[in-house]
């Protein structure tokens, strides 16, 4: 019974995945699609982009400084992942390692975080960045960003599964702390990390919130930098379109390349 | 060695509590010291970053909230009692805004709980490569940028060129009309994180051990039966997390897409709660009321979410 019913059911499969991967990528082909077209047949409604054009990209250049933008913006998600990744592994390590007083208090306050919203923070460090003469710049943006609840809470399941005999063994040896986090458990947990770098990489370029707030007049990441083609005069869609697909291209490649650890790192960070 | 203890006991008696003791003594406390001060360094970094960046303002806004202040720096702020919270509660746009908030996470629901659910029973016996390929592709929304997302749905819903007007045939400035507008910021948001409650509910499915609907269909359940009984009872657990997320994430997923399409209206028909929030301080320039607020919302969310850990673990049906 059940055997017959499985190519019916397999074929059924087919169909709703299939038409619910193309109602989902529709609308990033149709991003890329409208970037290639000329700006005379931007509106076109032909499928594919005919005859091929880059001269959205070109106006977009000429437009924003797509490169300083990007480059900014790398900075930004590349400084924020390293520094969250080191803090996160140094918390992970100490609450993992040793038991020690206010061990229990200081987990409780990192998975408290997850109750406040952001909102309720906003203004006081808004204020702080003011105070700190950090308006504007990509240090207000990074500095409050460098510790990673997630990332904390990953790395720490991952280092309460590591073998204590590690450890142990490198204490016999007479290795310190310091030296055994080095040696011992990071060539060890490699993976995990790597994913992890991945997963806070992704979110930290994909921010929107803060940078908001914190460059409101420099707009100086490209997240922020794609308000600037909205004029009164009329939108230059097809200059838009290559904008913005530029501004998702790294983390899809990204994607393209490590597929299935980026999967799992999300899907795991929304388990726990 | 007994003989050096014997040798140095007569003039330690003296000696002991002068330079005996404080420098062993010292040194030993400095040793317990060090010794347990390792995870307290380890731990420093992120707790001071997690303290100075989360708590402490938590603690401001509070505070914050009992005063009247306008921002600028020239001017002091003056203590207002109750009155930011009672001006509040009084405000027709709060009872909107959480109006508003409420509908939209409901519309949230078939994209966080309904389809990826039904995705996840008729696909459950996909695997390979295909299968792969359609998980990366719907998983693919998730990791564009939000802004990006916003504008390229603004071109998708552009009234002249747009796409989906020519798609189905209709003739609707979406953005600019109450009811369509927000069905839109639904429908955007919904796209973006549709792709991950799929993922979520798969890994879940798996989870599900064979051997329960095998015996179940050697009892001679029906594959709808056993779904019924047996697949969706196994995936409560799953499935109330995803409830869960639903309900404390929805207001902060719109977000920037209302921020880039609507800023919140046509006439105030897409303010959520964290748009209201958001105009109140940097728009209305009054701290203490978005304080307030902001008080509001985490007392309410957080009573929100411990009444559906709770009741996630009262329902949930563990897999042992």
């Amino acid at each position: 019974m059940i055997e017959t019913r499985r190519p019916r059911q397999q074929w059924i499969g087919h169909v709703v995945l299939g038409l619910l991967s193309i109602a989902c990528i529709f609308p990033i082909y149709w991003m890329y699609a409208t970037s290639f077209r000329r700006p005379a047949d931007v509106g076109a409604a032909s499928l594919v982009p005919w005859p091929l054009s880059v001269q959205g990209y070109r106006d977009a250049a000429h437009i924003i400084d797509i490169g300083g933008l990007l480059l900014n913006t790398f900075t930004v998600a590349g400084l924020t992942a390293a520094g969250q990744l080191l803090t996160s592994l140094f918390a992970a390590y100490a609450l993992t390692r040793w038991r020690f007083r206010g061990q229990q208090l200081a987990y409780l306050l990192f998975v408290g975080t997850w109750l406040v919203p952001f909102q309720v923070t906003m203004l006081p460090n808004y204020i702080v960045i003011v105070q700190l003469g950090l308006l504007n710049t990509l240090a207000g943006v990074i500095v409050p960003m460098l510790c990673s609840v997630l990332g904390v809470m990953m790395l720490r399941q991952h280092l309460q599964a590591f073998p204590r005999e590690l450890l142990e063994a490198a204490t016999m040896d007479g290795r310190s702390s310091w030296a055994t986090l080095w040696t011992v458990v990071v060539p060890n947990l490699r993976a995990p990390l790597a994913s992890l770098a991945i997963l806070l990489f992704i979110t930290s370029w994909n921010e929107y919130f803060w940078p908001a707030m914190v460059l409101r007049h420099s707009r100086s990441v490209i997240q922020l930098g794609l308000e600037g083609f909205f004029s009164p005069e009329g939108t230059d869609w097809s200059a838009l379109m290559a904008a913005a697909g530029l501004a998702c291209l790294p983390v899809f490649a990204l994607y393209l390349v490590l597929q299935r650890q980026i999967v799992s790192a999300f899907v795991r960070s929304g388990i726990r | 060695m007994t003989t050096t203890g014997i040798f140095v006991e007569v003039p330690a008696v003296q000696a002991l509590p002068l330079d005996g003791r404080a420098p062993s003594g010292r040194p030993a406390r400095w040793r317990r010291v060090l010794r347990a001060l390792p995870p307290y360094l380890y731990l420093l970094p992120a707790l001071a970053c997690v303290v100075f960046w989360t708590y402490r303002p938590l603690a401001q806004t509070v505070q914050l909230s009992f005063y009247h202040w306008d921002m600028l720096p020239t001017s002091p702020a003056e203590p207002a009692g109750l009155d930011n919270y009672r001006r509040l509660l009084s405000s027709p746009q709060l009872g909107r805004s959480l109006w508003l908030t409420v509908v939209f996470i409901l519309g949230m629901v078939p994209f966080t709980i309904i389809v990826p659910t039904f995705v996840g029973l008729v696909t459950r016996r996909l695997r390979g490569r295909t299968a792969a390929l359609y998980r990366a592709l719907v998983f693919a929304p998730m990791l564009v940028p939000p802004v990006a997302g916003a504008v390229v749905w603004q071109w998708l819903l552009d009234p002249r060129y747009g796409a989906v007007d020519r798609l189905l045939g209709t003739d609707l400035n979406w953005l600019q009309q109450t009811g369509p507008a927000q069905l839109a910021i639904v429908v955007i948001t919904g796209w973006h994180v549709l792709g991950f409650a799929v993922l979520i509910v798969t890994a879940g499915i798996a989870g599900i051990s064979d051997d329960y609907t095998e015996a179940a269909a050697l009892d001679g359940a029906s594959r709808g039966q056993t779904t019924r009984w047996i697949t969706l009872p196994l995936l409560s657990p799953t499935l109330l997390f995803l409830a869960l997320m639903t309900v404390l994430l929805s207001a902060q997923w719109s977000f920037p897409v209302i921020d880039n399409l609507t800023q919140g209206g046509p006439s105030g028909a897409t303010t959520n709660i964290y748009y209201f929030l958001w105009e109140t301080a940097f728009q209305g320039f009054a701290a203490g009321s978005a304080a307030a607020a902001g008080v509001l919302f985490f007392l309410g969310f957080g009573v929100l979410a411990l009444v559906l850990v709770r009741l996630s673990d009262r329902l949930g049906v563990h897999d042992n």
